[in-house]
This record gives C-alpha cells, sequence and structure tokens, in this order.
C-alpha cells in the first residue's frame, strides 16, 4: 500500500477549505434557487434589494468557490510532491520491482477523500446555518423564503469536488513519478539538473551559512511561501471585511466572515509550518547536534516567510477593499438602506496588531516546536 | 580529559536498559576506540558523552565542567565550542552542495579556510555537487570534512568507515589521525572492526550496556599497517 487513508485524512488544510467553500456555496447557492421562485411576488419598492441580493449569493459564490478551489489545488499538488519526496524509497523500491507509474499513480486517489469530507461536512453545516441566513436576509416587504433541498446542490458541491479532484491527485502522482529508479533510491529529491549559475556572480561574496540555508530553504519550498502568504491575505481581508460588513449590513454575516477567515489562516499557517518543520526535522536535528542555538535554527527556518507574511497581509487589505466598494457602489448602489463605505483606519490597525500578535505567537511555538525534535531519535530514523 | 562516572540509560521508560553504570576516563589528546557487538550500547554512550543525551543518572565532566548539569542552552554551547560529529549515516543537508554542508561547521568557528579541508579530503571538483551526486564515500568525507572545520577539541566518529571500501576507508582513517596528531584533539571512535582498534591508544570494550574490558596500546599502527 503506498498511500493509505491516514494519509489523505492528515490534509487538515485541504478538509478546512473544501469545508468552507462548500459552506458558503451550500446557502447561498440554496438561497438563490429558492429565491428565484419567489421572483413573482417581487414589488417595485423591493426589487432593488432583492435582485441585490441575489447578485451578492452570485458574486459570493463565484468568488469564494473559486479562490477556495485554486488554493485546494495548489494545496493538494504540493502536498503530493512533499507525500512523493519523503517516500522516494520506498516508491523506488516498488518501481524497482516492477510496479508501473500508472499503478501506483492510481493508489493517489484516496487524497480526493479529504475533499469529500470538508465537502460533506461543509454542506451538512451550511443546510444547519440556513435557518439563520434566510432570517439575516429577511426583506422588508418580501415573504420569509421557504428553504428547499435542490438534488443538483450535492453532486456540484460533493461528488464533482470528489472526482475532480481524486483524478487530480491520480495525474499528478503519474507526472511526478516520472523519473529513474536509481534516482529515487538514492533520495535524490529534484531531478532536474540545477542551472549552474556564472562563476563569477557566486565567487563574489561569501554568505553565511545561515543565510544560505535560510535562502535554500525558502528556495526547496517555495510553495510554502504560498500558503504562508494566503495565510495572512485571508486573515487580512476577512477580518477587516467582516468588520465592516458588520457595520455595513447584517451582524451575524460579518460574523460569519470573521470565523472563516481566522480559520482559513490559522489552518493554512499551522500547515504551511509542520511541513515545513517536518521536512526539516533532520537538517534541524544536526544543526542542534552541531551546537547552533534554536534561535538561530529558528531564523534559518522561519525568518525568510515573514516578507511572504507582510505581502499577504497588504494584499489581503487592498483586496477587501476593492471588493467592498465594488459591493456597496455597484451590486449595491440601488438599495437606500446600505450606507456608504469607506476604509477603516482604526479596524485596520486592530486587524494589524492582532496579526503581528498571532504570527509571532505562531513562530514561538514553532520555535518551541522545533527546540522538542530529539536529536538522537530523528537520527535514529534512518 | 572527559569523565564517566556510573552513567545509566534506558528508554522507554526504563524498559530497554541500555547503559548500566558505565565509568570511563579517556585522557585529552587520546585516540579510544569502543568496541562492541551491535546492540551493546555503543552509539548511546556516545550521545551521552557528546551531551546530545542526557543519562538518567551518573555524570559526565569533561575538563572541569560537568554536562549532566547544565541545561539545554548550557549544552548547546557546549557542542558548539567544543564538539565534532562523524555519523555513519552522514547526515549532510541534501539540499545544500559540498561547499555549504561544510559551511555547516566552519561558521561556528568562523573558520574561511573551510575550503582547503574540502581539497584535503580528495573532493576538490565537488564544491558545487549535492549530496545524492556523490558516492557513499564521497559523502562520508564530506561529513568529515564538517566535523574538522569545525576546529574540535573532541571528535566523535561513529563507525565512519562502515559504508567506505577498503582503500577510501584506510585513506579517510589515514587522513583523520593525521589531522589529529597536527592538531591535538581528542578522538572517541566507534566501531565494530577490531582492526582498526590497533590505531587508538585506549581500547574499551563494551557488552550489553556495560564496560568489559579497558587497555593501553603502547605502539598504535598506522591505518596502512592495520588489517582490514
Ligand atoms: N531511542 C531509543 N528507544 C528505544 N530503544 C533504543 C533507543 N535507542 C537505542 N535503543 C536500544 O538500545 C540498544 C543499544 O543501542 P545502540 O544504538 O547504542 O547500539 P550500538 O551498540 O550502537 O549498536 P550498532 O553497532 O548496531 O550501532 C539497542 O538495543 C536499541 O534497540
Ligand atoms: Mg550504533
Amino acid at each position: 500500500m503506498v498511500v493509505s487513508l491516514k494519509d489523505s485524512i492528515k490534509l487538515l488544510g485541504i478538509i478546512v477549505i473544501s469545508f468552507c467553500a462548500v459552506f458558503v456555496c451550500t446557502f447561498f447557492l440554496n438561497f438563490y434557487l429558492d429565491a428565484l421562485e419567489i421572483e413573482n411576488l417581487v414589488t417595485e419598492q423591493t426589487r432593488a434589494m432583492y435582485e441585490a441580493q441575489l447578485a451578492t449569493a452570485e458574486f459570493t459564490c463565484a468568488i469564494s468557490g473559486s479562490v477556495l478551489a485554486a488554493i485546494a489545488i495548489v494545496m493538494l499538488v504540493f502536498y503530493i510532491k512533499l507525500y512523493i519526496d519523503s517516500h522516494l524509497k520506498q516508491i523506488g523500491i516498488l518501481k524497482a520491482i516492477g510496479y508501473s507509474n500508472g499503478k501506483i499513480a492510481a493508489r493517489f486517489w484516496v487524497f480526493g477523500i479529504g475533499v469529500f469530507i470538508g465537502a460533506t461536512l461543509g454542506f451538512a453545516s451550511g443546510y444547519a446555518a440556513m435557518p439563520m441566513i434566510y432570517k439575516s436576509l429577511l426583506i422588508d416587504g418580501l415573504p420569509q423564503i421557504e428553504i428547499g433541498f435542490h438534488l443538483v446542490l450535492p453532486l456540484v458541491l460533493i461528488v464533482a469536488p470528489t472526482a475532480v479532484f481524486s483524478a487530480i491527485s491520480c495525474g499528478y502522482a503519474y507526472f511526478a513519478l516520472r523519473r529513474p529508479v536509481s534516482s529515487m533510491l538514492r533520495g535524490q529529491v529534484r531531478f532536474k539538473p540545477e542551472k549552474q549559475k556564472s562563476k563569477t556572480a557566486t565567487k563574489n561574496k561569501e554568505h553565511s551559512f545561515l543565510f544560505v540555508m535560510c535562502f535554500k530553504t525558502l528556495g526547496g519550498k517555495k510553495s510554502l511561501a504560498f500558503f504562508v502568504a494566503f495565510a495572512c491575505f485571508s486573515y487580512s481581508a476577512m477580518v477587516q471585511m467582516g468588520c465592516s460588513m458588520k457595520r455595513l449590513s447584517t451582524g451575524f454575516m460579518g460574523i460569519m466572515i470573521l470565523i472563516i477567515g481566522v480559520v482559513l489562516a490559522v489552518v493554512s499557517l499551522f500547515m504551511a509550518l509542520t511541513s515545513l518543520i517536518k521536512a526539516n526535522a533532520k537538517n534541524i536535528a544536526i544543526m542542534r547536534a552541531f551546537g547552533y542555538k534554536m534561535k538561530e535554527c529558528a531564523l534559518a527556518m522561519l525568518f525568510c516567510y515573514v516578507p511572504f507574511a507582510l505581502i499577504g497581509f497588504s494584499i489581503g487589505t487592498v483586496y477587501q477593499f476593492v471588493l467592498l466598494s465594488l459591493m456597496v457602489n455597484i451590486v449595491y448602489k440601488d438599495v437606500a438602506s446600505v450606507p456608504d463605505y469607506s476604509f477603516s483606519v482604526p479596524v485596520f490597525f486592530i486587524t494589524l496588531a492582532s496579526f503581528l500578535i498571532l504570527y509571532t505567537a505562531a513562530m514561538a511555538i514553532y520555535t518551541y516546536k522545533m527546540s522538542k525534535i530529539s536529536v538522537k531519535e530523528v537520527m535514529a530514523e534512518n | 580529559m572527559i569523565k564517566a562516572h556510573k552513567i545509566y540509560k534506558s528508554f522507554q521508560s526504563g524498559a530497554v536498559q541500555v547503559l548500566k553504570g558505565v565509568s570511563l576516563e579517556i585522557a585529552d589528546g587520546d585516540f579510544a576506540v569502543i568496541l562492541g557487538a551491535s546492540g551493546s550500547g555503543k552509539s548511546t554512550l556516545m550521545s551521552v558523552l557528546s551531551g546530545l543525551e542526557r543519562p538518567d543518572s551518573g555524570t559526565v565532566v569533561f575538563g572541569n565542567q560537568d554536562i549532566t548539569a547544565m541545561n539545554d542552552k548550557q549544552l548547546t554551547e557546549f557542542r558548539r565550542d567544543k564538539v565534532g560529529f562523524i555519523f555513519q549515516q552522514y547526515y549532510l543537508l541534501s539540499h545544500l552542495s559540498v561547499e555549504n554542508n561544510v559551511k555547516l561547521g566552519a561558521d561556528l568557528a568562523g573558520n574561511k579556510n573551510f575550503r582547503e579541508i574540502i581539497e584535503q579530503v580528495g573532493l576538490k571538483g565537488k564544491f558545487k555537487s549535492k549530496p545524492s551526486e556523490l558516492s557513499g564515500g564521497e559523502q562520508q568525507r564530506v561529513c568529515i570534512a564538517r566535523a574538522l572545520a569545525k576546529n574540535p577539541e573532541i571528535l566523535f566518529l561513529d563507525e565512519p568507515t562502515g559504508a567506505l571500501d577498503e582503500k577510501t576507508g584506510r585513506e579517510v582513517l589515514d587522513y583523520i589521525s593525521r589531522l589529529k596528531s597536527e592538531r591535538g584533539f581528542t578522538m572517541i571512535m566507534v566501531t565494530h572492526n577490531e582492526n582498526i582498534a590497533q590505531m587508538a591508544n585506549t581500547v574499551i570494550r563494551m557488552n550489553s550496556g556495560e564496560i568489559t574490558e579497558v587497555y593501553k596500546n603502547n605502539s598504535p599502527k598506522t591505518a596502512f599497517e592495520i588489517g582490514w
């Protein structure tokens, strides 16, 4: 058995992201479909609000669905790559004794199960939250919209994503397995020859080991930088958006966005840093054995991700500002009850401060985790 | 001088007794070899002596410092200033070049001449190679360069020639012992190979967690004189 069910369930990040995406899409799509049925009851006064709400539902589903699906795909591919890299020898042995790439790759379908679990939970929670959502979307002058069940939703939101993600897993695994058995058995992670930089460029400056380590760790795990940035992006965007939404419209939606943002941020950051430490456990152990201080190891591992965190945070701030401006000025432009939106400086600073505290805390926790790596145990694993 | 006194060490909360009251003394500048069957506790003893692990009881005194009484920070500093390791399984950083792997050790001692050491272990054209592009023997030589670049006062070697053929094994041992006489560091080597013991000043024999024999060797042989 190459990949077990356990490996799939370990993809907590994918489970959470599919949960969030399906959760949001479930009630908005359901609301959209149910709202269409009362179209004939819409009057002159209520039309603007009614159309704005339909647009919001479409808009939110499209944005959160596509963004989160894209993130989940990147995460999946990253995980499979990491999985193959850390099981090179075992997989190499399978190939050596005659398993074909296709046969091994087919086992990777189980990585779709994480999506299935997340989507199913998200769908169920979406349904559970529906009465509250419908109530908060109630329009004065229109009857309460009844909650209906639409069979197409579980097909689109659970079955289809699971199938697509399983297919992507197998396909990517097949692609990633196409390399010489001998290099897999030797544990050669990178199978493309590296481009030789011109000699003069490398000769010029002598960098310290910690600098090189920092740089190469980042270079070897670029996708982690992406997840760190994404974590900070979703924290910044969704916390600020949640706070502004609270002032603009219903409190419930604001709080929901806020919670989703924090959960996404914590899970992606947790995932990124955990896999960083896991992939580098041996390197950290060796540095510790040689007498590098905990702080130096932490610096070499974690410091290079700080710029990405800040970039993610900045993009998130701009993103939520643009998105809310668009919503208020275009979608809700004819609705009198929606106040003007302007960028909130206090909210920005509160978000930034809480973000810095959380980020520093995460760094401290992971530095502590690194200090718990037993040098001898890591070395005994071989 | 390293002085270990009644070291006990067990794993799985006492279920596996590995070291059962080991006491020994190794003088400064000595070349000590620890011999013993597989599973007799040689590697465990080495990691206790070098401050990688704490014993359950007993003391390890290094000069006048009791390393068993140190906290983690002091132990890290101790390893940083005094100790070099050469491991049986290499433990090179796979994503870094030979040069940068050696720099890991060199930087700790502020050693700028580490490239000479790489050349001396016979890896002149391999500065930019990755460990996976090297043979087993070449990887072991990178480990040696990494440990020596740190200018250790005491060098711990766990089966340094386990993966090498006779010719490379002899060359590596010869190189290490020449450096040892140049710089005068202390060397503690774990090995299965009885012949290598003939190169040492002090031979320590272990059997299931206890020291069964210690003897001095007054006329050590060179790496090319011993059998293999
Ligand atoms: N972390 C650990 N947990 C449990 N048992 C351990 C641990 N480390 C070592 N042991 C046990 O302690 C005993 C001695 O191990 P050690 O590695 O010191 O032996 P060794 O003499 O170096 O053997 P070899 O020559 O094969 O390397 C073994 O029986 C091993 O199973
Ligand atoms: Mg051993």
